[in-house]
């Protein structure tokens, strides 16, 4: 079921939902105001580490592989580092520093406008496709490109065709490829299908994937194996699988974000007149977040806290741990659902969505948590109890959450 | 250096658009990538309460904007490093969406 009303849905009073806002802003608030050179420090470390990764993947690779002994763990160890360099550059550098969340320390390379990553999307097109589509429009249905990317039927009320009863495998493709995937995305080939798409932004935009794309190519597969000489195939075999591990590292990362059973879709109604308050309340519940330790955390571009991510996307990631605890106390004072698992779990569960959603709906049940209906008095009720009109909200949300706990 | 362009200068009031640049990064006048510095065009009052409502621009579309006839002639340009993107809120006494400049450069 998507949601056309947050408010109505969650069953919260304007007031409540206005209180909720104040007190998201406060964190936010306070987290601005103690930014400062230990969250500098932190994002330099992570670009030096992963500088040195990267230098220690090609080099490895480059030495390794022309003695016999040494080549297949020379090129499993330097796939490996170059995988991690290009996950840490993707996920917890550039995806992070595109957002903005590191323009604050005024530094000409850490900046949302300069910052160009190691995948083939340029980065332009994905602060549109990512940075304004996506978290603009969270899950709203028809609006925001990620639900399915344009290949997947991933909710009930998108139409189902026989296209779709091939999901499992574009699924799979869309793993492994994941990089090129992202690359088109912007592009939204379902606008140039149907000749919607301005000509010349479209050229642009090719223009632009054929030059970054070329250039990843031109990197990995040409001139880092035209320098190991005659071992080249074992360097192409290597970066071949360093920018696989990333592929799907990132895609169930991503996938991870909006597709567990928690995360909810909404209508557009919903985003008409939307305040901040009702804008947080949307972002809470569409997306989900994952259970891990510090260094998973890292790795997976503290998107692990997917919620605290879309609630304040232009914050410093390395707060974001600290914020989850005082965003999850907020939605247990407010009776939210803050959705979080184990990866596994929320990986099993988009997995179980993009199969069964593979098939028309009346072939399998929704996952998706039902509303929270109010506890209902089974009696029949008099004219006086009856409210004068059914408002918006209906008469049952009128009070408090505090008194509903209460009676 | 961008060359300036002011291509989309008749939408920096478009709440829509005030709010594709914000998240997108692009500037308000040409839509391109911005660049750093980011420049933003306010009255005295806006740059008094550090809250601007034109969407961030590069600085030479910013100088050439406040420069075309019809621009407000109180408009100052203040630029930055980074900002905040700050929707406005039910009872807001200030409908737009602002921007808070947090690391001024000028």
């Amino acid at each position: 079921m998507a949601i056309s009303d947050v408010q109505e849905y969650m069953h919260l009073t304007d007031e409540e939902i206005e209180q909720l806002g104040r007190e998201l802003d406060a964190i936010r608030k306070e987290v601005e105001d103690s930014r400062g050179p230990k969250d500098a420090a932190y994002i330099n470390r992570l670009i030096r580490i992963q500088r040195y990764l990267a230098i220690a993947g090609r080099l490895t690779l480059l030495v390794g592989v022309h003695d016999k002994r040494t080549r297949v763990p020379a090129a499993v160890t330097g796939a490996t580092l170059l995988a991690l360099h290009k996950i840490l550059e993707n996920m917890e550098i550039g995806h992070n520093v595109m957002h903005g969340q590191w323009d604050w320390m005024n530094d000409p390379e850490i900046h949302s406008s300069n910052w160009e990553w190691d995948t083939a999307q340029p980065a332009e097109q994905w602060k549109h496709s990512h940075n304004y589509v996506h978290h603009q429009f969270t899950n709203v249905l028809g609006y925001d490109n990620d639900i399915g990317y344009g290949i997947l039927r991933m909710a009930r009320e998108q139409r189902w065709s026989p296209v779709n009863l091939g999901q499992p495998v574009y699924n799979a493709m869309l793993a492994t490829l994941f990089q090129w995937g992202v690359a088109l995305h912007d592009l939204d080939i379902e606008r140039i299908r149907k000749g919607e798409k301005d000509p010349k932004e479209m050229k642009r935009q090719l223009k632009q994937i054929f030059r970054k794309g070329r250039n990843q190519i031109l990197k990995d597969y040409v001139v880092y194996p035209a320098l190991a000489g005659p071992q080249w195939r074992t360097v192409m075999a290597a970066n071949v699988g360093a920018n696989l591990t990333r592929n799907l590292w990132s895609y169930v990362i991503i996938f991870c974000g909006h597709f567990p059973d928690g995360a909810m879709h909404f209508t557009e109604e919903e985003i008409e007149d939307e305040t901040r308050a009702e804008w947080y309340l949307r972002q809470i519940l569409g997306a989900a977040n994952f259970e891990g330790g510090p260094l998973m955390h890292i790795m997976s571009g503290n998107l692990g806290y997917q919620i605290e991510h879309h609630l304040f996307p232009d914050l410093p990631s390395n707060r974001y741990g600290e914020i989850s605890v005082k965003v999850k106390a907020l939605c247990e004072k407010y009776d939210i659902p803050y959705t979080i698992g184990p990866l596994h779990k929320q990986y099993g569960q988009a997995l179980r969505t993009i199969i069964k959603l593979s098939v028309p709906n009346s072939w399998t049940n929704s996952d998706k948590p039902e509303p929270p209906t109010p506890p209902q008095k089974r009696r029949r009720r008099s004219d006086s109890e009856r409210p004068d009109r059914i408002r918006q909200l209906g008469a049952w949300s009128r009070g408090t959450s505090q008194e509903r706990k209460a009676s | 250096m961008i060359v300036a362009d002011l291509s989309q200068a008749s939408r920096i009031r478009e709440r829509r658009w005030v709010t594709q640049c914000a998240l997108s990064r692009v500037c308000g006048c040409c839509a391109m990538s911005l660049e750093r510095p980011v420049a933003f065009l306010g009255t005295g009052r806006e740059v008094d309460r550090n809250a601007f409502h034109l969407p961030p621009m590069h600085v030479g579309c910013a100088e050439e904007l406040r420069r075309t006839p019809g621009a407000d002639p109180e408009w100052r340009l203040v630029t930055t490093s980074g900002f905040e993107f700050v929707r406005p809120d039910r009872d807001d006494p200030d409908p737009e969406p602002r921007f808070e400049p947090n690391s001024l450069v000028d």
